[in-house]
């Protein structure tokens, strides 16, 4: 803002201003280019900038690569759980069947007979397992640092391998439940 | 893995060689470590070839070599009417053969890409002498590009990380359930080259964005081209690139390399793109790639603004001139968006995409999208099935491209969370996540492995602290000695990991096979299942029933079925139908259900206005099964209803369930498609110890066993009761 308002007031005329940034800008920058030269005065003999309060993304810092690692971590989970069905399907959180010699209602977790359907609770312990896993494999590359403590090393191994097996095995366990034809 | 460390010298044959001259000196075969390793690479890209093609072939195996489903039948239609009048006569082609009496301009209203290829691969067996029919190149047609897909895929592996895990994408690919559920043998659809065309776009691109090339830019415009050419689905296409450019102007990865790349994409890309006469000119006028010309704006705004700043030298003065600008663009835009959009010019998102960002918009407004089975939202466990372990990978592989940045990584990143959550949104878009996810597994795998291996050719440090057990950490030792502290048991452990890795990579390739031979191979035309000792019966009804109407019909007849059938019966029937699976125009289709979910008579009277002459109805009553028209015959009176208020869904419903049995509504009970399903029913006894009449598969006997018709007369039904065909009788004379 000041630059301009200081050119400006030194010289009132548009002429005299041409004249005299010229000068200013032949002894600055000793530039030939044309285009150059008008494009340092010509906005500025008859337009004011207008006063914006332009914050550009100098105070907008961008999250750390990790953070937002995490939050897409989020909505993975959110996704492969089934969340979107959830809300359109709108199922039980868990469903029910009467136990027909007792009369007792018992809860169902899986949702049997169909590929393309789910509880909510299934569907969300599902994808924690699915997570589980992907942090194992996470955990392992973390244990294989040369630069850790040792025995952090070994329990980030430690960990990894058996969130690795554990989350594989339930996860096998759930569609032999929910598909009871699976790979037989 | 693990090429054995042969850097030998060139080794110098020895003399003795020269006297056995005409055979071959083995020590000419002994291979340097480099040739080692592409042999290796050759080998195992042409193994992956072989095995996505092999693995698709379950069908043509089992029954034979024929289309699936509904709408390869429409495909299969086009492009023997390509291949037999040529490309200008498919160009210019007006139907009159289907949604009687509309037409149906198809020359307008298809994406050709799919046609064109399979008419190309066609005329060039051709040419070499094969004399091959059309038809075998339309089963194998997907097949093929599945394979071409795992060759892109490697490359693109190779561009986002290293060719280690170019491999692995290629060979996850090769047998990835979700890619194979629409790309088997038979499933002569878009969507099997689409993907192979979506890979190829995104590959080019990364790589111009990469290399900031002007060849490359072009070869990923064409790729685009090809793209729209083939699937409606190019949108997320066109939305993504720009939001990847988005992205990295934002985290501040911009050059000149990507200015290059994007405007020579979009440009030529959107030229091209409206060379498809079904596109047109949405590409400037529909809201769904408004997104893309506004990046493209922001890019010449953003890179004229660092021009200035580069040339002008002077901080201030350039913080004058970007207000300004940045005024002035901000102002032009909005106001040239709001014109258009206030004008209609540019066109709201259409239904079908806008679902997908509202996912109860379908539900309550658009009966026909929410209808189609493959739209439904994904259940976990359609996760599961379609990628087993992938599903551990994907977010391991994240964090590998989280923890090594670069613009190949970023975009890899983007494109697999953008298509789970479609794929999270649509069943049937688990598709166009599948390349991602691969992809993004790969790269956990060969990451992992490499670590894996890393561990066991250490060499064991010669420390005396080196290789203990269970000790603790020595932080305050020399730094020296606690670096290279191995973990106890490293190698065996590592070996042990290693050999469970290959254990899961066993189990996903077993389980792919599995699903595709049990799940998706199925022709669904013809319908197979265990008989009474277990062996397999073969449904072949639908067939029958198109073949009859082929020769017992007069060849301007029009045939009246639900939508879901009407590119079978134009393609193998070749007869007129009412209306099809194109479901262009929805008031048609809900005079059609009106007309099945009627009385007889008002039935008769828009039948007669509809020129009908035969009447298709598909039932599941004899053998079971449940996809029939009766299960589907609420959508009819939905569809119906949305159109006519004369139809309302509660009056054919009992206290909101659905019944066929005695205590069935009297509407549902008279109307036209129950008594086209249940004529002659009540005499049959379909199962021992049930009485006559007994509906399979709805587990039912039904309400009103003596049905009479007075308008129409039964035709046909098929040796399995699935297809009934009924004729329209004419009008009375008058008395």
């Amino acid at each position: 803002m000041c630059p301009a308002m200081r050119t400006k007031s030194d010289n009132p005329t548009p002429g005299a201003a041409a004249a005299a940034t010229a000068a200013t800008a032949s002894s600055d920058l000793d530039s030939f280019d044309p285009v150059l030269l008008l494009l340092r005065f010509l906005p500025y003999s008859f337009l004011r900038p207008p006063r914006t309060r332009l914050r550009l993304p100098s105070s907008v810092v961008l999250p750390s690569p990790m953070t937002v690692f995490s939050l897409l971590l989020l909505t993975y989970f959110a996704v492969v759980s089934g969340l979107v069905y959830d809300v359109i399907v709108e199922p039980p959180g868990i469903g029910s069947t009467q136990d027909p010699a007792t009369g007792t209602v018992r809860p169902i977790v899986f949702l049997p007979g169909r590929v393309n359907g789910q509880y909510i609770i299934e569907g969300l312990s599902s994808g924690f397992m699915f997570l589980l896993g992907g942090f194992g494999l996470i955990f392992m590359d973390l244990a294989v640092d040369r630069h850790r403590a040792r025995s952090t090393r070994l329990s980030f191994a430690m960990f990894g391998i058996s969130a690795v097996v554990i989350a594989y095995l339930m996860t096998m366990l759930f569609i032999r439940i929910k598909i009871p034809g699976y790979l037989w | 893995m693990g090429a054995k460390a042969g850097s030998s010298p060139p080794v110098v044959p020895p003399p003795a060689s020269s006297a056995t001259s005409f055979f071959p000196s083995i020590n000419g075969l002994k291979l340097k470590t480099k040739q080692q390793e592409l042999l290796i690479r050759v080998s195992i890209l042409a193994l992956v070839y072989v095995l996505a093609f092999a693995i698709r072939l379950f069908s043509v195996l089992r029954y034979e070599s024929m289309i699936h489903e509904f709408d390869p039948y429409f495909n299969y239609r086009t492009t023997l009417f390509l291949t037999e009048k040529g490309f200008y006569e498919f160009w210019n082609w007006f139907d009159f053969e289907s949604w009687y009496p509309l037409g149906r301009i198809i020359g307008g209203t298809l994406y050709p890409g799919l046609m064109v290829t399979a008419a190309l691969i066609y005329w060039t067996l051709r040419f070499l002498r094969f004399a091959v029919h059309i038809r075998e190149v339309c089963v194998l047609t997907a097949p093929f590009f599945a394979s071409n897909t795992t060759i892109v895929a490697y490359f693109f592996g190779k561009e986002i990380w290293d060719s280690g895990a170019g491999l692995v994408a290629a060979a996850l690919i090769a047998i990835c359930p979700g890619y194979i559920s629409r790309s088997v043998a038979g499933s002569y659809d878009n969507e099997g080259v689409a993907i192979f065309a979506l890979l190829l776009t995104f590959y080019l691109f990364v790589k111009a964005v990469n290399t900031g090339s002007l060849a490359w830019a072009l070869a990923s415009a064409f790729g685009y081209f090809y793209m729209v050419s083939a699937w409606g689905g190019y949108v997320f296409i066109i939305n993504l690139v720009p939001l990847y450019v988005l992205v990295l102007l934002v985290t501040g990865r911009y050059s000149m390399r990507l200015y290059i790349a994007y405007n020579c994409m979009y440009v030529l890309g959107m030229l091209l793109a409206m060379q498809i006469r079904f596109v047109g000119f949405q590409h400037v006028q529909s809201g769904e790639h408004m997104a893309a010309m506004g990046v493209f704006f922001l890019l010449q705004v953003f890179y004229f603004l660092d021009w200035v700043k580069f040339t002008l030298n002077d901080p201030k003065l350039f913080y004058s001139f970007l207000r300004i600008a940045l005024t002035c663009a901000i102002s032009v835009g909005s106001l040239a968006l709001g014109v258009g959009m206030a004008t209609g010019y540019i066109s709201p998102w259409t239904g079908r995409f806008y679902s997908l960002l509202d996912p109860t918009y379908a539900k309550d407004h658009i009966p026909i999208i929410a209808s189609v089975s493959e739209h439904q939202p994904t259940a976990w466990s359609s996760f599961m099935f379609d990628f087993h372990i992938l599903l551990f990978l994907f977010p391991a592989g994240l964090y590998f491209c989280f923890k090594r940045l670069s613009d190949a990584t970023i975009f890899i990143v983007m494109y697999g969370l953008t298509s789970m959550y479609f794929a999270g949104v649509m069943v049937r878009l688990i598709l166009v996540a599948a390349p991602a996810v691969c992809l993004i597994s790969s790269i956990a795998v060969s990451a992992t492995l490499k670590n894996l291996t890393m561990l066991i050719r250490a060499k064991n440090n010669a420390t005396p602290m080196g290789s203990s057990k269970g000790t603790a950490s020595l932080k305050a030792s020399a730094k020296a000695s606690s670096f290279d502290q191995p973990l106890p048991y490293q190698r065996n452990v590592a070996i042990a990991l290693l050999l469970g890795a290959f254990y899961l990579l066993s189990r996903y390739a077993i389980h792919c096979t599995w699903v595709t031979s049990e799940a998706y191979s199925s022709p669904s035309i013809v319908l197979a299942a265990r008989g009474a000792h277990g062996g397999r019966v073969i449904f072949d009804d639908y067939r029958e029933a198109y073949f009859w109407l082929r020769k017992n019909t007069p060849a301007d007849a029009k045939i009246m079925s639900w939508w879901d059938y009407g590119y079978q019966i134009t393609a193998m029937g070749n007869r007129t139908v009412i209306v099809d699976n194109n479901t262009w125009n929805n008031t048609h289709i809900a005079t059609v259900g009106r007309a099945m979910s009627s009385y007889e008579d008002e039935a008769y009277d828009i039948m007669k206005s509809l020129d009908v002459d035969y009447v298709l109805v598909v039932f599941g009553g004899v053998t079971g099964y449940s996809s029939d028209d009766i299960n589907k015959f609420l959508w009819m009176v939905r569809i119906g209803g949305g159109v006519f208020s004369v139809i309302k869904e509660p009056e054919y419903l009992v206290n909101g369930e659905y019944r066929v049995d005695k205590g069935a509504a009297p509407k549902m009970l008279n109307c036209l498609m129950y008594k086209l399903c249940y004529y002659r029913f009540g005499e049959v006894t379909t199962e021992y110890g049930k009485p006559p009449g007994y509906d399979r598969a709805r587990g039912v006997e039904i309400g009103n066993k003596d049905v009479k018709l007075e308008y129409l007369e039964e035709a046909f039904t098929t040796s399995n009761w699935i297809i009934r065909i009924y004729k329209v009788k004419p009008p009375k004379n008058r008395w």
